[in-house]
């Protein structure tokens, strides 16, 4: 008889495994605290050489006037008042248009289109910035230079539609999610009722999913207030106080990314430009908090209105009659305007993608793709090469640890603990960190302190924060989705934990995982302000990973920002596009095969 | 199971002082019709009148499967009307075509009439939230809004145009009390309906649907989800509803369906089999099934 000592090993490497899973969910947790603490750490010196009050409420910002005294040079007021103003403008027209649309889709179109919709939408959400901003400074600024009293149509204006384009796919997925999410009983209660499915909708489903709608829009609040490459194409940029919505202004993040290019390593200018990153970065914080409140605010809430005092007749009140009359007209004018927001957003998406294309694509051709480049002339060559090293190096980093921590909070953790709680608001709160907060703290962090300079490596691996939740929620949902009877066979055939989460667990799992890796090329292919400083703005293509190489936005913005090589940015504009579509399209047919594996 | 058919067709061919009643009703909209068009400009209010239910020959199809064979039914005014019969067999599908919740569901094909207050519902120009106004319903599980208590019962009157915070009040109070809920609920009119137990729910919810007055009101199986205590209040709240209302209600319970009930409709499989007073069909039901059923031997 070979009585084997099965039962100690395996105990041992399950340990083990656990350890190790762990440690990758709290890699977020750490990630978000070494963001805070590099970028308020670096910013120390600003805040102590002009003051904390001279530079948050100073109205001047001045860095090249030696002569003046340094606590009145550093000023940047007015570019939180710029934030603030375009911010508050895109909230406004893009959230309350993604309402309208979630509205819409949601509830009055027919289910057809209702996926037709969806598809768009995700398409919307996939453009980056930097397309966005291009459209801006070629379709969208000529044509408010026109109705601008000014003259020139960059400004506040023109930032807040821009914005609010960007921000309107995650306010519009999120409440059209969380519509959805309404118990129908709710809606069809309202009707039994008499109400037109126009009120039931906007009277009685749109204020239960009230927490939803507010949850899309602080999402919404944070992506435009920390948006730089397309707000820096349309905003006029100078650090004024506007005086009207065509006054051009300058955001935080125009700020931070613009004068990035000539601050001098160690100076005092530098050090400012990091602080408008903490200030930036506060901001966001509140924004999460926000959020975290939102999420545990309970249903319950107390009605406005005061309470009654009626006094009890004892059931022998008259019986008075009242006129009740039809009413509803407002809530169909609601409904109409939903439909004609939903035809322009289609319109607004369809101008874009037409545009860019005729422009673009003519500009295709072998030599602008895989030609040489450098100096004598440019092509899109050390974009691909550059974006294939930055893919594999922040999924080389980004897959194993997303997906140990999607393991860790599916498989050991107890549900709804302090720890769960604390990983997936830390998970968020990255997700919900602007691209050029990533940027600074991959120059500080990755470049500085690692030393590892401006190279493809640090900007592989700033990417890879930054891809990380997506990995994380995406691989934990498909997990979750995994029946459990699956679990308890392997287990009931006598495999260890750690064996049924490789053979059986992760194989079926497949589906979100490889959702997780397309959805993190999307955002590889399209990032531009975390990259510009952490692998460089460079025309030649990087032979080592500590080479300098710039990623496909990179270069569309270098063409662009020249203004020489307009048919060159046309073109990676519409390579970009091309891009993105394949990715979406991938990323419907996985879902439509998951969903119909799913079926008996 | 055609024969069954015919017999209980025939049975209501022959009755009739019903068939006279819904004339009656039918002349009397009629004139109301017509004086509101005379003064107002406004859609016909239908039936503002106590009512019964005249089911004319009713099919009803989800797709290509036939859910109602070809009902027959009169459900008199001023009384509860039960509708038994194991699951699946098409009780709330007739329910719901009474206000036209079905058609809500693409899907779903009806032919036949159903006429209240002289007007077919399903006709072209009728005024379905009216109908749905005047036709109230109170679903198996409650369905509160996430508002609070007052906001819920304000909902049908606001809808219809009643804003005045007097009028409100005043409804909302009449509304509880006939809903045996005031003494329960007048000091938390302003909590959220989601804090009230499931019993309250209810009770809550058939408030909601009395506030607009409602001439006719539908119960899919009201009781189900709730404890015996609150069963009880609801059955009590039906024996005096029915002065003013005209009730229709879905059972599994067959001591409910006895308690309550004036008039009791046996279905099985989208047929009508047996339908009568309730003390008829208890004591002696004619079918073989019926018996079955009600006996406890199947469903
Ligand atoms: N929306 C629908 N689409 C297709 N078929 C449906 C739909 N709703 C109901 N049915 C079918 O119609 C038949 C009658 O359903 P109905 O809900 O009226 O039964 P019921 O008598 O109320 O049953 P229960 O006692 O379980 O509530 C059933 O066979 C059901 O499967
Ligand atoms: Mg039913």
């Amino acid at each position: 008889m070979k009585n084997t000592c099965v039962e100690v090993r395996p105990q041992k490497s399950e340990t083990a495994a656990k350890a190790v899973f762990g440690f990758a969910a709290v890699f977020s947790v750490i990630a978000v605290f070494a963001i805070i603490f590099f970028i308020f750490y670096a910013s120390v010196p600003a805040f102590r050489e002009i003051g904390v009050f001279n530079f948050l409420f100073g109205r001047l910002w001045a860095p090249d006037k030696e002569f003046l005294p340094v606590s009145g040079r550093f000023g940047i007021l007015p570019m939180i008042v710029g934030s603030l103003c375009v911010t508050a403008g895109a909230v406004l027209l893009g959230g309350g248009s993604g309402v309208f649309t979630a509205m819409f889709m949601s509830k009055f179109c027919p289910a057809k289109l209702k996926g037709v919709l969806g598809h768009l939408i995700n398409f919307l959400a996939g453009i980056p910035s930097i397309i966005y901003g291009f459209f801006g400074i070629t379709i969208l600024i000529p044509v408010m230079d026109r109705i601008s009293p000014t003259g020139s149509g960059m400004g506040i204006l023109a930032s807040s539609v821009i914005l609010g384009v960007m921000i309107l796919p995650t306010v519009t997925s999120i409440t059209k999610d969380s519509l959805d999410a309404v118990p129908r009983e709710i809606f069809e209660g309202a009707l039994a009722l008499g109400a037109s499915k126009e009120q039931a909708a906007f009277k009685t489903v749109l204020p239960a999913a009230k927490s939803g709608v507010l949850t899309a829009l602080v999402l919404g609040t944070g992506r435009a207030v920390g948006e730089t490459m397309a707000v820096l194409m349309v905003a006029g940029n100078s650090a004024a106080f506007p005086t009207s919505v065509f006054s051009n202004i300058r955001t935080l993040t125009i700020n931070m990314v613009l004068e990035m290019a000539y601050a001098s390593p160690g100076s005092l200018h530098r050090n400012a430009l990091i602080a408008t990153g903490a200030v930036l970065l506060v901001f966001i914080l509140i924004l999460n908090l926000l959020l975290g409140l939102l999420r545990r605010k309970k249903r319950e809430r107390r009605s406005r209105e005061k309470p009654l005092n009626i006094p009890d007749e004892g059931g022998a009140a008259p019986a008075k009659s009242y006129n009740f009359r039809e009413t509803g007209t407002f809530t169909r004018l609601l409904k109409y305007l939903s439909a004609g927001i939903t035809a322009a957003i289609v319109l607004v998406l369809t101008a874009i993608i037409g545009f860019i294309l005729i422009k673009g694509l003519p500009a295709i051709n072998f030599k602008f793709l895989f030609g040489p480049s450098g100096n004598a002339g440019a092509s899109l060559r050390p974009a691909f090469v550059t974006t294939g090293m930055l893919i594999l190096i922040a999924l080389a980093v980004a897959l194993p640890v997303g997906i140990g921590a999607a393991i860790y909070l599916s498989e050991y953790a107890k549900p709804d603990t302090r720890l769960v709680k604390t990983i997936r608001l830390f998970t968020e709160t990255l997700a919900g960190m602007p691209s050029i907060i990533f940027g600074f703290f991959g120059v500080i962090f990755f470049c500085e302190f690692m030393k590892m300079g401006v190279s493809v490596l640090a900007g592989g691996l700033t990417l890879s924060l930054i891809i990380l939740p997506t990995v994380i929620r995406s691989t934990e949902e498909s997990i979750i989705a995994v029946p459990h009877a699956l679990r308890e066979a392997s287990l009931a055939l006598g495999a260890g934990k750690l064996r049924t989460i490789f053979k059986v667990v992760l194989p079926s799992a497949i589906s979100g995982i490889v959702t997780s890796v397309i959805l993190g090329i999307g955002r590889i292919v399209g990032e531009s302000a975390a990259l510009i400083y952490t692998a460089g703005a460079v025309v030649y293509t990087p032979d080592a990973l500590t080479d300098r190489g710039a990623s496909f936005a990179v270069m569309m913005w270098m063409f662009s920002s020249e203004g020489l090589y307009m048919s060159y940015a046309y073109g990676t504009a519409a390579v970009l596009l091309i891009f993105v579509a394949v990715l979406n399209t991938l990323i419907a047919l996985l879902k439509n095969g998951f969903e119909r594996g799913k079926k008996p | 199971m055609k024969n069954i058919l015919k017999t209980v067709a025939e049975r209501f061919a022959k009755k009739p002082p019903q068939a006279a009643t819904a004339e009656n009703a039918a002349e009397n909209v009629g004139e109301n019709v017509g004086n509101a068009a005379e003064n107002v400009k406004e859609k016909p209010k239908m039936f503002d009148v106590d009512t019964d239910i005249t089911v004319r020959s009713l099919d009803l199809y989800y797709g290509t499967f036939q859910a109602l064979k070809n009902i027959d039914m009169v459900m008199p005014k001023n009384a509860v009307t039960a509708l038994i019969g194991p699951s699946g067999c098409g009780k709330s599908t007739l329910v719901k075509s009474l206000n036209r919740m079905n058609d809500l569901i693409p899907a779903c094909r009806i032919t036949g009439e159903v006429i209240m207050g002289g007007r077919n519902i399903y006709d072209k120009d009728i005024d379905v939230n009216l109908l749905r106004k005047n036709a109230g319903m109170v679903f198996q599980k409650p369905n509160p809004f996430p508002m609070s208590v007052f906001d819920n019962i304000a909902y049908g009157p606001r809808t219809f145009g009643i804003r005045k915070r007097g009028d409100l009040s005043d409804i909302i109070e009449r509304s509880l009390k006939s809903a045996n809920l005031w003494d329960e609920l007048k000091d938390r009119l302003h909590k959220s309906a989601l804090s009230l137990s499931g019993g309250q729910q209810q009770r809550l919810c058939i408030a909601r649907a009395l506030a607009v007055e409602p001439k006719i009101l539908l119960m899919d199986e009201p009781t189900s989800a709730l404890d015996p205590i609150s069963t009880g209040k609801i059955e009590e709240l039906c024996e005096e509803l029915k002065q003013k209302v005209t009730i229709v209600m879905v059972t599994h319970n067959m001591q409910q369906a006895a308690r309550v009930s004036d008039k009791t409709g046996f279905f099985l499989m989208g047929d009508l089999i047996e339908y009568g007073d309730t003390a008829e069909i208890f004591a002696a039901p004619k079918h073989e099934r019926t018996m079955s059923y009600i006996s406890g031997r199947f469903g």
